[in-house]
């Protein structure tokens, strides 16, 4: 599987409404792969987290050894609660990373951090940090899409939308649980898309 | 013909050896439920507990060097603060908190006065990179640590390579405080029956039980639950205790039921350290409580105690000092030239 990644670390991008941003940092964890057949599952990925970091492209090809039949493919964004709660990990999912929260606890399912001209903070910064994993915060989102059988399958993710979505004039800061990040999760999860 | 006596010693190194290594690593005592903590994920092992060990009451964890965790949990106290009501960090920096006493952590659910923290691994992050605490980061520990020789040697003795992870580190803190179990206080002894309380401490306990052991639940002195004991807002930390985490008003003012176990080294007493003694702490039941709307229902009746009750009560609480817990060798500072 490859998510098609054709943007860059620290270039300026114009959107269609005329801002120009600029992402700096960019790194989510997708999690629990799931593959499934006229809704039934068929295989299911064994420690099934990847981290995702715009620093390196190549954690944005996935290798999944999957079966042959399979009509759907189902992926979560973030870290789901067993895994939030199950104390120290290692690997992609060890604190060192930079995507687990400190005084707060839990894993930030995803960092977005940059500048963009609507922002009307110190440098125009936005820092936009995902994550929560209790009720009424839970953040996980949950995708799911036709795949026939196919040997690779690539997954835009279409940042533009996220930021015509997401007010970032007023919305510009998001560094803990809330009803909030849960509505940037939801938003995030939308730009999501088979190609 | 001689008449021979045989005398042989019956040594049995081998199994004595045994039970002692085992009862270094951990052991639950008798009539305890089972411990919360999943040692499957982490289980316990010499070599570990004593990386574990070094790493609390090492400095290296802070940002300058300067504060290890005991420097905030002493052996000498339960593993608490005594000097200060609130907890000095580095450059002097006052946290908003006292440090609660670490002890029998391998059965509580949460951790921190407010219940943050969902597992004890992930504790030591916390006062890590918490500014006022350690200032550090644990991406930066891990690296002081992978250039240090010493404790090269210590990672590959315990883990089998020298490479120091976050993973790593964080599991063998929580080995060396899984191992500070208190369960050997003349409480203890009289519940097993090989000792008795006094005319006074039964007295006392009689009363614990009635006021009391709701909330400081046997046999660990708390039911480890969140609840508001009435005590008055601080205008300046203004501290609303577990609604940070939840966000619920009903948890308003709500903070972790802190362990009675050897109460008489753990003041100064409440989240924010606010009474120096058991003798305030007990006014406080009597004549202090403030009926905030989150106040518990076990304490929306006054608590009436005389003096010599509370004299009784406190003869009581002090029969929880387990000393061979305070002043155990196995606890206390280790660096990796020992
Ligand atoms: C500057 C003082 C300070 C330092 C250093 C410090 N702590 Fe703490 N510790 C505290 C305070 C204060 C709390 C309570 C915080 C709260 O409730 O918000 C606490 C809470 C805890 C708890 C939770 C106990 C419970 O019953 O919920 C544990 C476990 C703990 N600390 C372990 C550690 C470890 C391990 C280290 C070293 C990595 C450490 N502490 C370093 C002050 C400190
Ligand atoms: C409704 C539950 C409840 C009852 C009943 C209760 N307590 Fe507490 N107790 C608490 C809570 C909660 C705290 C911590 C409060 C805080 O710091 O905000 C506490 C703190 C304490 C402390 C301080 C411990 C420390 O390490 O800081 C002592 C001592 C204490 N209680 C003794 C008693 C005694 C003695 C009684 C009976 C007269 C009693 N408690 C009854 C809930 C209760």
């Amino acid at each position: 599987m490859i998510a098609h990644q054709s943007l860059k670390l620290d270039s300026l991008y114009t959107l269609f409404n005329k801002d120009s941003i600029r992402i700096t940092n960019f790194k989510f964890y997708i999690s629990n792969f799931t593959f499934l057949k006229n809704g039934q599952i068929v295989f299911k990925e064994k420690n099934s987290f990847h981290l995702l970091d715009l620093k390196d492209t190549n954690s944005f090809k996935i290798h999944i050894k999957s079966p042959q039949n399979y009509t759907q493919i189902q992926f979560c964004i973030g870290i789901d609660s067993v895994a939030n709660s199950a104390g120290a990990m290692g690997g992609i999912l060890d604190p060192t990373k930079g995507m687990y929260w400190t005084w707060q606890n839990g894993y930030i399912n995803m960092k977005l951090e940059g500048t963009s001209s609507a922002c009307k903070t110190r440098n125009n910064e936005f820092v936009y940090h995902i994550g929560g994993y209790q009720y009424p915060f839970n953040s996980l989102q949950s995708l799911i899409f036709k795949a026939v059988n196919k040997q690779n399958v690539t997954i835009g993710i279409e940042l533009n939308k996220f930021f015509s979505d997401v007010n970032s004039n007023t919305n510009h800061t998001m560094m803990s649980p809330s009803l909030q990040a849960v509505k940037l999760a939801e938003i995030f999860k939308t730009i999501f898309v088979i190609e | 013909m001689k008449i021979k006596l045989l005398l042989i010693l019956l040594i049995f190194t081998g199994l004595m050896s045994f039970v002692a290594h085992k009862d270094l690593l951990f052991f639950a005592p008798k009539k305890w439920p089972k411990p919360v903590y999943n040692f499957t994920n982490n289980s316990l092992d010499k070599t570990k507990i004593k990386l574990g060990r070094i790493l609390f009451y090492d400095p290296i964890l802070s940002k300058n060097n300067t504060i290890s965790c005991a420097n905030c949990h002493s052996p000498y106290n339960a593993f608490t603060h005594v000097d200060h009501a609130l907890s000095h960090g580095i450059g002097d920096s006052i946290g908003i908190r006292n440090s609660p006493a670490l002890m029998n952590l391998a059965w509580h659910k949460s951790f921190m006065w407010d219940g943050a923290v969902n597992h004890l691994d992930m504790q030591a992050l916390s006062p890590i990179s918490h500014l006022d605490e350690m200032g550090e980061t644990i991406e930066n520990v891990v690296l002081k640590l992978q250039q240090s020789n010493g404790y090269k040697r210590l990672f590959y003795k315990a883990y089998g390579d020298s490479l120091a992870t976050g993973e790593r580190v964080l599991k063998s803190i929580s080995q060396f405080m899984l191992t500070l179990v208190s369960s050997n206080s003349k409480y203890d002894s009289v519940i097993n029956m090989k000792a008795s309380f006094s005319i006074q401490e039964k007295k006392g306990y009689t009363i614990f039980l009635k006021n009391c052991s709701s909330c400081h639940t046997e046999p660990l002195f708390t039911n480890l639950n969140f609840e508001n004991n009435g005590l008055s807002l601080d205008k300046d930390l203004k501290d609303y205790g577990r609604i940070k985490v939840t966000q619920s008003a009903k948890d308003s003012l709500k903070f972790k039921v802190p362990t009675l176990r050897n109460i008489e080294f753990t003041y100064p007493y409440m989240h924010d350290g606010r009474f120096k003694t058991i003798g305030e702490v007990l006014n406080h039941y009597t004549d202090g409580i403030i009926h905030y709307k989150t106040l518990s229902q076990l304490l929306q009746k006054k608590i009436k105690l005389n003096a010599d009750e509370k004299v009784d009560l406190t003869t009581f609480l002090l029969t929880l000092t387990d000393k061979s817990f305070l002043f155990n060798p196995k606890f206390g500072y280790l660096n990796f030239r020992q």
